[in-house]
C-alpha cells in the first residue's frame, strides 16, 4: 500500500503536510511518568483491544511493542514523523498502533496515555481531524477517559488540558526564510495562540526551510475553532511565500534549482545536512514550475526517506556516517 | 558585582546549581548567560511550568502544601518540580493552586470542546452558572471589567430565571 506522503495534497508548493495530535488518558490511572510496569501493560492492551474491537478501523491498524523494536527502525519512525523523538528514546513499556499507509499512528504511554496521530499531504487539518475523531470515538465508545467538565480532557501536561488538541502545519517557507520574515509570522502567530517551531518540534532548528506552525492554547476554545484559526494563518503564510517568489529572479531560482538537482543526480556522497539544502532547492524549483519534468511527489517521498535512519532502516544494516552518504547519495540518484 | 566571564559588564544574572549535592552560584552578564548553557538549561518546559505554578504557591496556605493527591499520591510540590500532573484527580485536589496558572497558560480556563460519548449530554443550568462564574473570576482577575459585568448580569439573570421556575 502506498503511504501517506507518496501522494500530494492541497497547496502542495508550501504546505508539505498537515498532522492533528488529541491527547487522552483513561480515567482512574496514573499518567505515564507515574505509572508502574504493570499499568502500562494494563493500558496498551486495553487501548489495543477496544481499537481491535472496532470492526472497520481495527483492520487497518498494527499493534507494535516499542521494546521489541531494533533502535535503527524507531529512530526511523521519528524521521518519518510517526513517533516523538523522546517515546523512540525509551521505549520500555511503550506501545504503538500503526496503520498500513502510516497516516494515523497512536503512541500508547507516551506524556499521555493515548496520542492519536494523524498525518495529511498538503493542507487538509479538516479532514485529519475528522480520522483523529473518528478514532477518539471508537476508542471512548469502549474506554473511559479522564474528563472534567471544566477542564475537559485531561493531561499530563496542564498544556494540553481542554481539547487536548495540537493541530500543525508543515510549510515550506525558503522565500518568507530569505527575506527575513519568519520572525514576523511568529509575532503574528502568537497573538492568536499559536506558534512557529523547528521542523521536528520543539527546540528543534528549521531544516531546509521548513517549518511548523500549530496551536498553542487548548482550552477554552473548540477544535473547530483552532483548526479555523490555523487556516487563517496557514492562508497569511501561503500568500506571503508565494509572493515574495514571485518577486524573486526567475534565472535565479532556475540556476539554482538546476545546479542542487544536478548535485543529487550525480554525487556520490551526500551528508544528510547537505542533501536538505539541495533538496529544499529542488523544491522550490518543482513548485514554481521550474524544473517540468520532476513530480513534487517524488521530491516529498525522497525528503522522508533521507534520514540517517531511514538510510540504514532501508539498507537492513547499520552504517557508519561515510557509508550512509554514500547510500543516501545512491538513493537520490535512483529516485531522480 | 562584574561578571565572572568576561569582567567587563555589570553581573546581573545570578546562576545557583546544586549538581549532587554539590552547589555552585554564578554570577554573569546578560550576554554571558544568554551564551552560557548553563541558562538554556534551566529554561526547558517543566521549569516553565515550575514557575507557572510556583506562582501559586504564595498563596497556599502551609496545611493545604502537604495535601497529598488520594490518586496517584502526589503533593503539590512534586507537579511544581516537574512540571507534570500525576494523575487526573490531581487537577481536582490541587484546582485552586493550579488555576491561575492554566489561566497564564490557556487565558480561559473554561472547556469549550469535544465531550466524550458517554458525557455527551447537553451542559445543566448548574454547570452552565458554574462556568459563567469561572469566566467572571479569570475576568477581574485579568481586569478586564466591561466583559466582568457583562458576564455579572448573564449570571443575575440565569439566577433569576431559576428562582421563577422554582
Amino acid at each position: 500500500m502506498n503511504k501517506w506522503y507518496a501522494s500530494l495534497g492541497k497547496e502542495a508548493d508550501t504546505v508539505v503536510s498537515t498532522r492533528i495530535r488529541l491527547a487522552r488518558n483513561l480515567a482512574g490511572i496514573p499518567f505515564p511518568s507515574r505509572m508502574t510496569a504493570e499499568q502500562r501493560r494494563q493500558v496498551n492492551e486495553q487501548v489495543r483491544d477496544a481499537l481491535f474491537a472496532d470492526t472497520t478501523l481495527g483492520k487497518q491498524f498494527k499493534y507494535l511493542e516499542m521494546e521489541t523494536l531494533p533502535d535503527i527502525t524507531a529512530e526511523a519512525m521519528v524521521e518519518r514523523h510517526l513517533i516523538s523523538p523522546a517515546f523512540a528514546a525509551r521505549r520500555e513499556g511503550k506501545a504503538l498502533l500503526l496503520s498500513e499507509d502510516e497516516s494515523v499512528s497512536i503512541m500508547l504511554c507516551e506524556e499521555d496515555h493515548i496520542r492519536i496521530q494523524v498525518m495529511e499531504a498538503g493542507l487538509a487539518p479538516e479532514e485529519a481531524y475528522r480520522t483523529a475523531n473518528a478514532i477518539d470515538d471508537a476508542l471512548s465508545a469502549r474506554l473511559t477517559y479522564a474528563f472534567d467538565e471544566r477542564l475537559g480532557y485531561l493531561t499530563e501536561c496542564p498544556t494540553n488540558l481542554g481539547t487536548g488538541l495540537r493541530a500543525s502545519l508543515m510549510l515550506h517557507l525558503p522565500a518568507l526564510e530569505a527575506s527575513g520574515g519568519i520572525n514576523r509570522l511568529a509575532a503574528t502567530v502568537s497573538k492568536i495562540g499559536m506558534t512557529v517551531r523547528g521542523t521536528y518540534g520543539e527546540g528543534t532548528k528549521p531544516v531546509a526551510a521548513l517549518y511548523q506552525v500549530s496551536n498553542q492554547v487548548t482550552l477554552g476554545i473548540s477544535e473547530e475553532a483552532a483548526i479555523e484559526n490555523l487556516r487563517a494563518i496557514a492562508a497569511q503564510a501561503i500568500q506571503q511565500e508565494r509572493a515574495l517568489r514571485s518577486s524573486l529572479d526567475p534565472d535565479g531560482i532556475e540556476d539554482a534549482a538546476y545546479r542542487a538537482l544536478g548535485t543529487l543526480k550525480f554525487a556520490r556522497a551526500v551528508t544528510s545536512q547537505e542533501f536538505m539544502e539541495l533538496i529544499s532547492q529542488v523544491r522550490l524549483g518543482v513548485a514554481m514550475g521550474v524544473i517540468k519534468d520532476l513530480p513534487l511527489a517524488t521530491v516529498e517521498e525522497l525528503m522522508i526517506s533521507a534520514g540517517p535512519a531511514s538510510i540504514q532502516a532501508a539498507e537492513g544494516k547499520p552504517l557508519d556516517p561515510a557509508e550512509r552518504d554514500k547510500a543516501r547519495a545512491k538513493l537520490a540518484r535512483e529516485r531522480l | 558585582m562584574l561578571c565572572e566571564k568576561c569582567g567587563k559588564n555589570v553581573a546581573t544574572t545570578h546562576i545557583k546549581t546544586s549538581i549532587n549535592g554539590v552547589v555552585e552560584s554564578h554570577h554573569l552578564c546578560a550576554d554571558c548567560a544568554r551564551l552560557s548553557h548553563a541558562v538554556q538549561n534551566q529554561f526547558g518546559l517543566s521549569d516553565l511550568l515550575g514557575t507557572f505554578f510556583g506562582e501559586g504557591v504564595k498563596t497556599v496556605p502551609y496545611a493545604d502544601k502537604r495535601k497529598r493527591c488520594p490518586g496517584c499520591g502526589s503533593c503539590f510540590d512534586d507537579i511544581v518540580a516537574s512540571g507534570r500532573v500525576g494523575c487526573g484527580q490531581c487537577y481536582e485536589t490541587f484546582l485552586e493552586q493550579l488555576l491561575p496558572s492554566l489561566q497564564r497558560m490557556h487565558g480561559k480556563a473554561v472547556h469549550a470542546g469535544k465531550r466524550p460519548r458517554a458525557e455527551e449530554a447537553a451542559p445543566t443550568r448548574e454547570s452552565e452558572l458554574e462556568a459563567l462564574k469561572e469566566q467572571l473570576r479569570a475576568a477581574v482577575n485579568a481586569e478586564q471589567f466591561e466583559e466582568a459585568a457583562a458576564l455579572r448580569d448573564r449570571i443575575h439573570a440565569m439566577e433569576e430565571e431559576g428562582k421563577d421556575h422554582e
